[in-house]
């Protein structure tokens, strides 16, 4: 598991990588709007209608655009709680490690089956 | 730290350094890491939110309606803070580590380089945000 | 002495691997002249104080990168801190993510040994011919790896990093930046070797950007920075590796 582990790493680095830069750039407009602007009424509700968000949503970019913000977040995520359980010396790296990146993996798997079917 | 082979005394164990992980400059190292939970909450949420999307009006709405909770507004104020800590950081960090040159090119001066990623990361956002608060389109 | 003589408390960590079971602090109240460094300090104790004390020291103007130990709680070089620059009690201890053979020496093998496995040296495909001349390289080659040639072995970015506490085998800051310093030399077509080195065990990813290394580093070579372009060439070195078989020794 550990040679698995450290054969994948460049490929999870780039993930991660990308899930900071990009992934901030991205989020940083969901948060804002989805997450606080509308609910907060700043920005009318209907500016995220079923109507208007599946019209967004399913467009060929948005469909890219919603995989980003599903996939690079998740990366960035386990990656850093990788090295939190390894900084306060839980041990159990081989264990933990995997168990974080097939949680990503699999939300990227969902995220992709998520954004074909809309 | 320790060698492969024992020396010949009895050593004292390493000590971790003192102020990790909580004081001093290492403080602003965890929360980095920890800030990595809520990315993951984000993603999951993101794709709860995609799901819902494809599986009908009703699902939608509900969950528009639960964004507006109490809850989810704070978890989200919290998020944003985060978002913005990560973006400095890692910007902060992003001209030094790039080689000196990939192939024959070199990157651009560090300052044009910061410069560039400002520009990127608001621009970005702000199309993004124009978009998903009904701007355009 | 007279009686305005300033005086501090330096309070020393010990460890008798005879005697004690582990490490322990001992106080000692000091006169202290002014310009003394914290290295002078540990002199006065050592030799008008207490002979058995141990620590170690050299050069004393921060080039040999003896004297590193935590003053304070940060590793510092003991020859480069003015005593004044801190309270009236200064806590002394070995640098932390080393094994302590006695006071304030540490076991450095482990460190050496990661010295040795990034291959410090040029690494060439064929050597010239003396009759050749020499391998040239501008001013401007050299600048893109002067920075990370700086280093002085000290240690106190070893002692700072929140990884090496953890991964015992990572290869570390220190280590790092002086295979990445040959990388990117000109001269050096060791590259590929390299890499295989940063993606192995002691893997160049383990890395967390904490950035503490740069922080403590008393030459400024930053090696925080010479890790992570090792992380992106390594990275590409790997893309590389998935698409072209490894070149047979003798090709390049």
């Amino acid at each position: 598991m550990k040679h698995t582990l450290l054969k994948l790493e460049p490929l999870i680095w780039l993930l991660f990588g990308q899930g900071i830069m990009i992934g901030t750039m991205l989020l940083t407009a969901w948060v804002l709007v989805v997450g606080l602007a509308v609910p907060l009424g700043i920005v009318p509700a209907d500016a995220l209608s079923f109507e208007r968000a599946h019209m967004l949503g399913s467009n060929i970019i948005g469909r890219v655009v919603l995989l980003g913000l599903i996939v690079l977040p998740m990366w960035k995520g386990v990656h850093h709680m990788r090295h939190l359980f390894i900084d306060f010396g839980t041990g159990r790296d081989e264990l933990i490690a995997p168990l974080l990146y097939l949680v990503a993996l699999a939300g990227s798997l969902l995220g992709l089956i998520a954004v074909i079917r809309l | 730290m320790s060698p492969s082979t024992p020396g010949r005394t009895r050593t004292a164990p390493p000590r971790l350094p003192d102020k990790f992980p909580f004081e001093g400059r290492y403080r602003a190292y965890t929360l980095f890491d920890a800030t990595g939970i809520l990315y993951l909450m984000l993603g999951l949420l993101v794709l709860g939110s995609v799901w819902a999307l494809g599986s009908g009006e009703a699902a939608w709405n509900h969950v528009q309606a639960t964004y507006r909770s109490a809850t989810y507004v704070i978890f989200h104020l919290i998020a944003i803070v985060a978002v913005v800590f990560v973006g400095v950081r890692f910007f902060s960090f992003f001209p030094k580590a790039q080689p000196p040159r990939i192939g024959p090119a070199k990157p651009p001066p560090e300052p044009v380089l910061l410069g560039m990623l400002y520009v990127a990361w608001i621009g970005v956002a702000g199309v993004l945000s124009i978009i998903l608060a009904g701007g355009i389109f | 002495m007279s009686d305005g003589q300033q005086k501090k408390t330096i309070v020393v960590t010990r460890f008798d691997p005879d005697q004690d079971e582990a490490p322990r602090e001992q106080s000692y109240e000091i006169p202290v002249q002014p310009g003394w460094k914290v290295l002078d300090a540990l002199n006065f104790i050592k030799d008008e104080v207490d002979a058995t004390l141990s620590h170690r020291w050299s050069c004393r103007m921060a080039v040999c990168g003896s004297c590193g130990m935590m003053v304070d709680g940060e590793p510092r070089l003991t020859c480069k801190d003015s005593l004044d620059q801190y309270g009236d009690t200064v806590r002394i201890a070995p640098l932390s993510n080393f094994p302590v053979i006695r006071d304030l020496v540490i076991e450095t093998d482990g460190f050496m040994e990661k010295l040795s496995d990034v291959k410090p040296w040029i690494i060439r495909a064929k050597e010239k011919a003396v009759e050749e001349g020499p391998v040239r390289q501008s001013p401007a080659e050299l600048e893109e790896f002067k920075q990370f040639s700086m280093c002085i072995n000290c240690m106190l970015c070893y002692s700072a990093c929140p990884v090496v506490a953890n991964e015992p085998e990572f290869l570390g800051p220190a280590a790092i930046a002086l295979g990445h310093r040959y990388s990117i030399d000109s001269r050096d077509e060791g590259a590929a070797e390299r890499n295989e080195i940063f993606l192995g065990e002691g893997t160049v990813f383990s890395c967390s950007f904490a950035n503490e290394c740069s922080e403590v580093c008393p030459k400024h070579v930053d090696p925080a920075a010479a890790v992570n372009q090792a992380k992106f060439n390594a990275a590409i070195h790997w893309a590389t590796r998935l698409v072209l078989p490894p070149p047979t020794k003798g090709d390049e």
